[in-house]
């Protein structure tokens, strides 16, 4: 179970955040800032090799003592991010890419409304709703 | 709203690109025109002149002859949406009078994944339908008028499509194109 996603645009601008417990929201924003960097980093080590493999999810990012975070870019350089809480259970890895795959689906799908502009934050109330789904797992 | 792990379906594609366009389209729309209320019938003009070259189409296709009455029109109409948006609309909420009849449908598949945000609320999405319904009509001589009731992307539990037969057009040339 997630406790928080966070959606990064391709200039590493916000797009979309959302966490369970609305007290945590700053600590989980500086937590999802200090990821970015290593989010540039495994990017800029696939690119120096030249080639264009690189596996949109990138894995685990961070390993604090109460959360892990993962992460994974797509091939338009959006950037998913979730904080998982690591004294709930061991979430297994196929999990945490089945949740980054219903996340990407969900903004795909929100990006094919025609009065979203990509590039602009993700104010979509359904978007919302889904992505609560997807992170307590009742999708 | 989620899409499915899409096996290559042509069918499920081609949709997908007339939603894309029309929402497209709609979007272009607003910015370049300042009120909703232009947009609606704007949209409701474009629906008229798909709708006069429609028919003809329709017609041709499946070889109907003259309608007895006006439920068969609904039928036909029916058989139409069936053919050009791919969805089976019900046909409910007659009128006493038998001159006015709604269209109800639960799946739009011009508006898949599309929100409405909250300074378009007014917006008329639909529209097109409500005017290709009125200018096929046209074409065939029935005068109606035709609104949208119920909207799916308002809130509502499906979209509603009324129309109001208002009368028979006789031996009149169809009013040139808008």
């Amino acid at each position: 179970m997630a406790v928080c996603v966070a959606i990064i645009g391709k200039n590493n601008s916000p797009k979309f955040f959302t966490c369970l417990n609305p007290d945590e929201e700053l600590n989980f924003q500086y937590k999802v800032l200090w990821s970015l960097d290593v989010v540039e980093e495994k990017l800029n080590a696939g690119s120096k090799g030249g080639t264009d493999l690189r596996e949109l999810y990138l894995g685990m990012l961070y390993s604090l003592e109460t959360h892990k975070i993962y992460g994974y870019v797509t091939n338009t350089k959006i950037k998913f991010i979730i904080i998982v809480d690591s004294t709930n259970m061991a979430l297994r890895d196929n999990e945490i890419r089945s949740m980054f795959r219903k996340i990407h689906a969900e903004y795909a799908d929100i990006v094919c409304n025609p009065f979203y502009i990509p590039g602009e934050p993700i104010c979509s109330k359904s978007f919302d709703i889904n992505i609560k789904n997807i992170m307590t797992g009742t999708v | 709203m989620s899409r499915s792990a899409t096996r290559f379906d042509t069918k499920k594609v081609n949709s997908e690109l007339v939603t894309l366009t029309y929402g497209a389209l709609v979007a272009q729309m607003i910015k370049d025109l300042d009120n909703t209320e232009d947009v609606s019938k704007q949209l409701e003009r474009l629906g008229y002149n798909m709708g006069i070259r429609l028919i003809e189409d329709f017609l041709a296709k499946t070889g109907t002859g003259r309608c007895l009455d006006l439920k068969d029109t609904a039928d036909k109409i029916q058989t139409a949406f069936r053919m050009y948006l791919g969805v089976q609309p019900n046909v409910a909420n007659w009128s006493p009078a038998g001159d006015e009849f709604s269209f109800v449908l639960d799946t739009n598949p011009l508006t898949d994944l599309v929100e409405l945000p909250d300074d378009l609320k007014s917006l008329k999405y639909c529209n097109i339908i409500c005017g290709a319904i009125r200018g096929a009509l046209e074409m065939v001589q029935l005068d109606v008028q035709s609104w949208i009731v119920l909207d799916q992307l308002k809130g509502d539990q499906n979209t509603e499509i009324r129309v109001k037969f208002i009368r028979r057009l006789e031996d009149a040339m169809p009013a040139g194109e808008d």
